[in-house]
């Protein structure tokens, strides 16, 4: 039998009742705050996880705030460039128009309406989004990329490409360089250009042709000159770059409409060219989409002689290789515009992603981190009765003392 | 018959005394430290007679303590390792719930600063957003600060308790002296003095619980104690002192030094073993310094990263950039006992190699140092300085050392206290990179150059204008080439290419590629990147910074803070756990002590009764005597 001193009575009953309420008060502040993790000691490896999903969510939270600036700034772009899609198709049926009508009235009002197309598109490549930045200017956001007058418009912008991050390790383009769509039009084919000479007097129109053999391709400038003789129309092409005459190519005898083919590239000549015209065949170059439409008014605008083969030619020449260069700018705009297309429904698919993310991290951090309630309010219970029992207990032992029957 | 008297007197006597010890029991119930105390009663020698030995009543032969020696030891070492364990567990409560504390921590605000980086990504040109980093960075600044100070703060409570503790050490230390002088004295009686004795144990006791000392008892009734390493604190009469003092080295901490007749001499500090000195300085040695220096990495790392970035880019006017933060040089200082006049300084040279060590630097003689890695007692020799170690470089500023001399490195001790934002000018956050690939407008084919990235560490050249130019096959080669012009050292020959695949260029410390098919004459050049407001490539890294592998390439920021947060919260829990299983441990030998030594009030009730019918007994025995008497006088 252990002998038991009077103070261990009250110093061991103290002590189990302290610990039983730290452990009460331990319990309760978890119902309290609804937090089962008071101090990262309670349970270290659960706070440290916590705090590596709470930074996870936090940075998903911001990946959704970027995927909202990139959408809308992708939005703007996508507008603006359907605009200059059924812009450019409304100044495309201008020109049809124009091909088409012989006064010089009504040409000269097809040209006002393409002047004012063309100060529509330059406003429209102009656009800014919603922070103020141009869509187009590059990485120039706060300049203006498109400035001049209908001599001529220059980009002020530069070939930057600005990312929007949107997902961890995921980055998405959310500007294009204004150049490569406005500025970057290639002339004619693509490949060549043909043009009348100015000098013409004939009603010889060349037509655009098209690369037929990209190997034989030389790069070089030609020059297509016609002789009538004894009402025998006859051509020759020389090489103007090498200043020689392209083998074969020497007094073959003219037929209108037929093809014209040499060193990889085939065109038509079709009309009446007389003794003396001739047609320059040059490589392709850039040109500046706003240039095109503004020289295309300016030719609109110039008054026809009726009966004059040579300014018909030109005139019907001129529209047709503005309508090519239409078309081919068209085209690159339905590109870049497909682009921003598909980088919004990526940016749709990783906002699913995110969310998805998001939700799951709440969960995981509400498991780590709350209290589960059924639990605790059982513990509470558990640990009141035992410290009900405890105080209850210790009053009892503590009356007992033999001085009471002295 | 006068025998029969003195016979009942010491039964009276005895009583007298047995109720005198009772009371005396009664009276100290309570009293801290106090044995029960019991009258060793024997019979007298009994007196011959032919008819056999007569007893002659009873004496009192000592009062002896209730005392197990066995149990009492087994209590002070308990004692002494519960008292650090809770000691311990008090202090690192308190770091515990600072570092993780979902609003004071340094997680929020450095997920805040990261943030407000990815929101200048998406607006570079905007100065709403680049206030909004200069303001999270500040904020970011405040919390390494305030939770550097709350650091500070309880560092420097634990000097103050540490100072407390050596004053109470000192006190118990007299007062034992004083006691085994009086209990000396005393024994020479022949007597035990019990009271003295329990008032010695309880000194012992409340010694252990300041720290762990080891006692060794004389033939003469005196106790020596020795404390730490085997230093004596009392030898019979004569106590020593401990003396807490601010380091040599490092002002910042109190150290405990030992003081020999006079001579102050410093002791291991990790030998100060046990009790709350033992507690303090082991919470000290391997919790709070570790996560100030674990705190201040972290902060050296982002002012590292995110400069070095900051200087990769340029700014707002398209100037290169500057620093962002600021932080001070590691701490190092020469004990102030040093003989040599040496003058050394630290700086910190690659922030992913660093520790969160502390150092101490010993020199060996001939400008040689030995440097110890105080984590693990890594030692490393260095020869003449300066030399690099764990990130850091140390030099040699002035003056020469003699071997002996002590120098204490800290180098990431102060990094958060110190941190600050250099940048006040939102224009300054360099959002865009240098330099800038441009295609030239006049370009045929459908090659297309990238924007181009800027490699660490900043090169000069890399503004340079460089132009890359594409030529036609040249007979009877094969291939096509291109030419590079404006690159350092230049490219004098054409560089061949087959068309179709990417074209990755490198040159004056930026690269790009070309993808698509450039057509012969295409131009395309790399040059300063002006007036780009609208650039956010360099902003974009700034935030990446977030994810990347800093620390010893394996640990991101958040990664190092988890360590120092999981550290700390895992050596609370153990603490917490140890020191309740210590406590109970306690309780079970106070039980068992108090089994022993401790006053039952109930028996000493019985006692009382008992001495009392003892005296009463006794009294009636003279009283029957005298009866005797009266009928011997009667007789006529």
């Amino acid at each position: 039998m252990m002998r038991i001193s009077t103070n261990m009575i009250y110093d061991s009953s103290v002590s189990t009742m302290n610990q039983q309420q730290s452990r009460l008060l331990q319990t309760q502040q978890q119902l309290a705050t609804g937090k089962r993790l008071i101090n990262p000691s309670i349970d270290p490896a659960a706070a440290v996880q916590a705090m590596d999903v709470t930074q996870a969510d936090a940075i998903n939270t911001q990946y959704a705030a970027n995927r909202i600036s990139a959408q809308n700034t992708l939005t703007q772009m996508d507008i603006t460039l359907q605009g200059a899609t059924s812009l450019l198709q409304t100044t495309r049926e201008s020109l049809i128009q124009a091909s088409n009508t012989g006064t010089d009235t009504e040409r000269q009002g097809l040209a006002t309406a393409l002047e004012s197309q063309l100060q529509q598109l330059v406003s429209l490549a102009n656009t800014k989004d919603g922070t103020g930045a141009y869509l187009f200017s590059g990485f120039q956001s706060k300049t203006q990329p498109f400035a001049g007058t209908v001599a001529g418009y220059a980009y002020f912008g530069d070939a930057g490409q600005k990312s929007v991050q949107i997902s961890s390790g995921q980055q998405v383009p959310t500007s294009i360089s204004g150049a490569d769509i406005f500025m970057r039009v290639p002339s004619g084919n693509g490949t060549f250009v043909t043009q009348a000479a100015a000098t013409n007097t004939g009603g010889g129109v060349a037509t655009q042709g098209s690369a037929v053999n990209s190997a034989l391709l030389t790069g070089n400038s030609y020059s297509l000159s016609f002789t009538v003789a004894a009402g025998v129309t006859t051509y020759s092409v020389t090489n103007t770059t090498t200043a020689t005459p392209v083998a074969g190519m020497t007094g073959l005898p003219y037929t209108g409409g037929q093809a014209i083919s040499f060193d990889g590239m085939q065109f038509a000549v079709s009309g009446a060219p007389v003794n003396g015209d001739s047609f320059t065949v040059q490589p392709s170059s850039n040109v500046s989409l706003f240039q095109t439409i503004a020289d295309t008014a300016a030719l609109l605008r110039a008054p026809v002689t009726p009966g004059n083969p040579a300014q018909t030619a030109a005139l019907n020449a001129g529209v047709a290789a503005a309508l090519k260069t239409l078309d081919t700018a068209m085209q690159k705009i339905s590109v870049a515009n497909a682009g921003v297309g598909s980088t919004l429904q990526g940016i749709d698919v990783a906002q699913v992603t995110g969310d998805n993310l998001g939700l799951n991290y709440k969960q995981t951090l509400s498991q780590l981190q709350d209290t589960n309630f059924a639990q605790a309010a059982t513990d509470l219970a558990q640990q009141q009765l035992a410290l009900q029992a405890a105080q209850k207990s210790f009053a009892q032992v503590s009356g007992l003392s033999l001085f009471t029957y002295l | 018959m006068s025998s029969i008297i003195s016979t009942g007197l010491s039964g009276l006597n005895a009583a007298q005394a047995g109720m005198a010890t009772t009371q005396h029991n009664i009276a100290n119930a309570n009293t801290p430290g106090y044995s029960m105390q019991r009258n060793v009663q024997a019979a007298s020698s009994a007196l011959y007679t032919g008819s056999g030995f007569i007893g002659q009543g009873t004496n009192v032969s000592t009062v002896q303590r209730a005392y197990n020696d066995f149990i009492g030891n087994q209590l002070l070492q308990a004692q002494a390792q519960a008292s650090q364990l809770s000691t311990y567990q008090t202090q690192i409560t308190q770091i515990d719930n600072v570092l993780a504390d979902p609003n004071a921590g340094l997680a929020p605000a450095m997920q805040n600063f990261f943030n407000s980086l990815q929101t200048l990504s998406n607006m570079p040109d905007s100065i709403p957003a680049r206030q909004g980093v200069l303001s999270n960075a500040q904020s970011l600044v405040a919390r390494f600060q305030s939770i550097s100070q709350q650091l500070t703060d309880v560092n420097t409570s634990v000097n103050g308790q540490i100072t407390n503790s050596v004053s109470s050490i000192n006190s118990l230390a007299q007062q034992i002296a004083a006691l085994n002088q009086n209990i000396v004295v005393a024994q020479g009686t022949g007597q035990p003095p019990n009271d003295l004795m329990d008032q010695r144990d309880l000194m012992i006791s409340q010694l252990n619980q300041q720290i762990k000392a080891s006692v060794v008892k004389q033939t003469d009734g005196s106790y020596n104690i020795f404390v730490g390493n085997g230093q004596p604190l009392v030898v019979g009469q004569k106590a020593s002192s401990l003396v807490a003092t601010p380091s040599s080295s490092d002002p910042t901490r109190v150290d405990v030094s030992y003081n020999a007749n006079g001579v102050i001499v410093p002791m291991q500090q990790n030998n100060l073993q046990g009790g709350v000195l033992g507690g303090l300085v082991a919470f000290r040695e391997q919790s709070l310094v570790p996560a100030q220096n674990a705190l201040g990495r972290i902060a050296i790392g982002i002012a590292d990263s995110a400069n070095q970035q900051n200087q990769l880019g340029v700014d707002l006017n398209g100037a290169l950039g500057g620093t962002v933060f600021s932080v001070g040089t590691p701490y190092l200082g020469a004990a102030s006992n040093n003989i040599g006049n040496a003058v050394l300084s630290a700086s910190i040279t690659s922030a992913s190699a660093l520790t969160t060590s502390d150092y101490t630097l010993q020199a060996t003689g001939g400008g040689s140092y030995t440097l110890t890695r105080l984590s693990d007692n890594t030692v490393t020799n260095l020869a003449a300085l300066p030399q690099t170690v764990d990130g850091i470089t140390i030099n040699l500023a002035s003056g020469a050392s003699i071997a002996g001399d002590i120098y204490t490195l800290r180098p990431t001790a102060n990094a958060s206290q110190t941190l600050a934002v250099t940048i006040l000018d939102p224009n300054k956050l360099a959002a865009a990179a240098p330099i800038l690939a441009n295609s030239a407008l006049a370009n045929l084919g459908s090659g297309k150059i990238s924007n181009g990235a800027v490699q660490a560490p900043l090169n000069a050249n890399v503004q340079a204008p460089v132009t890359i130019t594409f030529n036609a096959i040249v007979l009877p080669a094969t291939q096509p080439t291109y030419t590079v012009t404006g690159a350092v050292p230049a490219v004098a020959a054409p560089i061949a290419y087959t068309p179709g695949t990417s074209i990755a260029l490198a040159y004056n410390g930026w690269t790009a590629q070309i993808s698509g098919t450039p057509a012969a004459g295409d131009v395309f050049n790399v040059s300063a990147n002006a007036a780009a407001v609208g650039d956010n490539r360099n902003a974009l890294l700034l935030a990446g910074l977030q994810n990347q592998n800093m620390f010893g390439g394996t640990t991101t920021l958040q990664g190092a803070y988890d360590q120092l947060v999981g550290q700390v919260a895992n050596t609370t829990q153990a603490m917490t756990q140890s020191s309740t299983a210590q406590t109970t441990m306690v309780t079970q030998l106070v039980q068992a002590q108090q089994s022993v030594s401790g006053v039952n009030l109930d028996e000493e009730a019985a006692n009382l009764i008992r001495y009392q019918r003892a005296y009463q007994a006794a009294g009636k025995a003279i009283q029957v005597a005298n009866t005797m008497f009266d009928t011997l006088l009667n007789l006529r």
